[in-house]
């Protein structure tokens, strides 16, 4: 993304010509169910905003994925060192991994219903199962491209191997794992609306079904630009942690 | 009777200087005067970035001088062209085209193949091809190739072409010391060093290896660096064809202890300072 | 074979087996009628490839997914060329593309299925968008990877600025487009399962069609879980043959990469 004052300016300035079209487009079609205004979408995203009910179904998403991240680091971290490092683990391990992976979390969604019905747990098992393989992916890919010769050193220096792991492998490994992070968490936040949609009482993606099923567009679309805007912000908040923790990472976009 | 001959290649006074940041520049080159000569071998030496590979590129057109002018035939070079062949540090070869594909690619899209029937062209290819000793190999791709062979498909590829100058940037510089040994003899060979000067193609050669710089020109520029300048213009009056006895002539060690006792001071500078 | 690809076999089998078994026992100590076993999921994945609903379903689903694909490829690579070789184009055209870009393809199923109806159209659209990203954002990046040494060299040999597009830009950025093929392939795989799966809940069951809506109809209307088990594995084996298939196309399509 283009940083500074002239890319917000040219951020602006395509979005306004965007806008511009789509006012032109929703004028010359003229039924407001069908395509709304730019004007009727910024007025639902006010009454929702101060109603708090944007908020409201956009916290419950954001805690939902706040918590799916959490537990799937939890889980994927430790694993993914585990075969990154032990041979024998990743043998045992990593087929059962590639067999589950292609089955996305989506797919989940029908049988994830009968074990927990329509709620929390739903969206949370989903989200946090497909954040789990690019994280476990991303760890051990990062743990096995630790330099070997940062490894020797240290053991040159009569370093304890669990001393090792802390201070040369997790540091050497942890951009490639901020990496994953990042990954785990754009694709939790993509089958957020999927699970929401489906299975749960509340949430963004809920609450674009709702409105869409009472046939009221422009708040289907104020949630909808509420999605992008918080998988955008989030995004942006693990970036600038990233950077944070591991200034010394080349940045990636 | 030289002075009577239009050079081929003329610098004049020529000067580049890049923005660092706005209000500081720094000079590359500064008042670059230089007549090449048709046919000539001309070996341009110096410390590392003393502008060396700069000159060349204003040569080859891939920069313009920011004061000055350059010129082939006392044409004014404004941009690339195919009449400038250029054979890059890293050897700039395209990875999905094979060793052919390569070697046939400036004819296929460019100027120099236009009036060649595809059975000339390939023709020519399979010429260049056998002069650098690439027989065999056509059909591979340059990640199969080692840093010799690599080297020799950069050469075929400039070759086949047939510029009237030739814009070598130091290709020898990535191989191991044997190899360039080798290929120096080689270089000499395909550019026909027995052949009289108005049949051989220019030369403009970049190197910071001293010897190899006395082994292959007719003469040498030595350049300065913190403005890139001329320091002094010499010439190489070694007998040719030359080979592996030149290397161990007197007259050769003398020159190139010259060369080096011009540049020793800076070389020194640049490391430590 | 010698002891050593033996027990590398051995290793590679043994958790999934473990598991498979546990789970034969676990049902089999604790029968329930609707918990689903390894037996009855064998005996369904029989019946229903048998009767051609899954053969069908398939096909219907990997249609989509490659009317889509070839939809997003062809707006996303020569866009993408577009946005690498011209700074001015693509500061203009990025804005829109990250700010998309965070909206998964399942948030713009409504809006889909309210302008398109919930039958292949909508489908299809949901998977060009979803498509779409990864490849633009690819092919951008492989454009500005290409060596710009190999660019001047063209230039030295006379070659005008088209044809370098086309000869060197294009087979230079191939790789990493490829990737973005491969990912976009991926990514469009799931959001087909995801939209006849949320159309097939929200559309009652009808009109849509393909493995997503086969398992929400067993969800929901004739609770097979069984049968959804069959789906499942059915979208895992075509998730990796679809993946398996674009490498192999990325091999045949650059042989000169290692």
């Amino acid at each position: 993304m283009i940083r500074g004052v002239a890319g917000a300016a040219i951020y602006f300035r395509t979005m306004a010509v965007f806008a511009a079209v789509w006012w032109l487009i929703a004028a010359w079609t003229g039924n407001a169910a069908l395509l709304p205004s730019p004007l009727l979408v910024a007025k639902a995203i006010g009454e929702l905003a101060l109603d708090l009910e944007l908020f409201k179904h956009a916290g419950i998403s954001l805690a939902r994925m706040l918590a799916s991240l959490a537990l799937a680091i939890l889980l994927a971290v430790p694993l993914g060192i585990l075969m990154g490092r032990v041979r024998i683990a990743d043998d045992l391990l990593d087929p059962v991994v590639e067999i589950l992976r292609p089955i996305s979390g989506i797919a989940w969604i029908p049988l994830a219903l009968f074990m927990f019905g329509i709620g929390n747990a739903l969206p949370v098992f989903i989200m946090t199962y497909a954040a789990f393989f690019p994280i476990v992916l991303g760890t051990i890919s990062g743990v096995r491209g630790v330099d070997r010769r940062l490894v020797n050193a240290a053991r040159t220096m009569g370093v304890s191997h669990r001393a090792i792991v802390t201070t040369v492998v997790m540091p050497a490994a942890a951009p490639a794992l901020l990496v994953a992070i990042r990954l785990g968490a754009a694709s939790a936040w993509t089958a957020v609306v999927a699970a929401e949609l489906i299975g749960a009482p509340s949430g963004l993606g809920y609450a674009i079904e709702w409105y869409r099923e009472l046939l009221m567009t422009p708040q289907v679309m104020a949630f909808i630009a509420m999605v992008g805007v918080l998988g955008f912000l989030f995004d942006a908040a693990l970036r600038s942690l990233s950077r944070r923790f591991t200034p010394w990472a080349p940045a990636t976009a | 009777m030289d002075a009577l001959i239009a050079p081929k290649l003329k610098l004049d006074r020529v000067g580049k200087r890049f923005a660092l940041k706005p209000g500081e520049a720094v000079a590359a080159v500064e008042d670059f005067s230089l007549d090449v000569r048709q046919g000539e071998f001309l070996v341009i030496v110096g410390p590392s970035g003393c502008g060396k590979t700069t000159v060349l590129n204003l040569l080859a057109g891939l920069e313009l001088p920011t004061s000055g002018s350059l010129s082939i035939d006392t044409h004014p070079i404004t941009g690339p062209g195919a009449d400038r062949g250029v054979m890059f540090q890293d050897y700039a070869l395209f990875p999905w085209r094979t060793v052919v594909g390569n070697i046939e690619y400036g004819l296929v899209y460019g100027p120099a193949g236009r009036n060649l029937s595809a059975a000339q062209r390939q023709a020519r290819v399979r010429h260049y091809v056998d002069l650098v000793g690439l027989r065999g190999s056509e059909q591979k791709y340059p990640h199969q190739l080692s840093g010799g062979m690599r080297q020799r498909v950069a050469l075929a590829r400039l070759m086949a072409n047939e510029p009237e100058v030739l814009l070598m940037d130091e290709p020898l510089a990535a191989l191991d010391a044997q190899t360039r040994l080798i290929l120096q003899d080689e270089l000499l060979r395909i550019w026909g060093q027995d052949r009289p000067a108005h049949e051989r193609r220019t030369v403009v050669f970049i190197t910071h290896a001293i010897d190899e710089a006395v082994f292959l020109a007719d003469r040498v520029a030595v350049m300065t660096s913190h403005p890139g300048k001329l320091k002094a213009l010499l010439d190489v009056p070694l007998p040719r064809p030359r080979s592996d006895r030149t290397r161990g002539d007197s007259q050769f060690q003398a020159l190139a202890q010259h060369i080096w006792s011009l540049i020793r001071d800076e070389a020194y500078r640049a490391t430590v300072a | 074979m010698n002891s050593a690809a033996e027990s590398r076999i051995a290793r590679a089998v043994a958790v999934p087996v473990i598991l498979i078994g546990v789970w034969y026992a676990w049902t089999t100590l604790h029968p329930t009628p609707r918990t689903p076993t390894p037996g009855r999921v064998a005996a369904a994945a029989v019946d229903m490839i048998a009767s051609g609903d899954l053969p069908l379903g398939v096909l219907q689903s990997v249609g989509r997914v490659f009317g889509g694909f070839a939809l997003a490829a062809a707006i996303a690579i020569p866009l993408g060329l577009a946005m690498g070789t011209r700074r001015a184009i693509e500061r203009n055209v990025d804005p829109l593309v990250e700010s998309f870009r965070p909206i998964a393809a399942i948030a713009i199923l409504p809006l889909a299925i309210l302008w398109l109806g919930t039958g292949t159209a909508a489908a299809v659209t949901i998977v060009a968008y979803a498509a779409f990203f990864p490849i633009v954002i690819n092919t951008v990046a492989g454009v500005k990877r290409v060596d710009s040494t190999l660019l001047r060299a063209a230039a030295t040999m006379g070659v005008d600025r088209l044809t370098i597009l086309r000869t060197v830009i294009v087979p230079g950025a191939l790789p990493s487009i490829g990737v973005g093929l491969r990912i976009a392939l991926g990514v469009a795989w799931t959001a087909i399962i995801a939209a006849e799966l949320a159309v097939g809940a929200k559309a009652g069951g009808g009109g849509s069609g393909g493995v997503g809506q086969m398992m929400f109809v067993f969800y929901a209307y004739s609770i097979e879980l069984n049968r959804i088990v069959v789906c499942m594995i059915a979208v895992g084996l075509v998730a990796l043959l679809l993946d398996r298939m674009l490498r192999a196309l990325n091999a045949w399509l650059m042989p000169w990469t290692h």
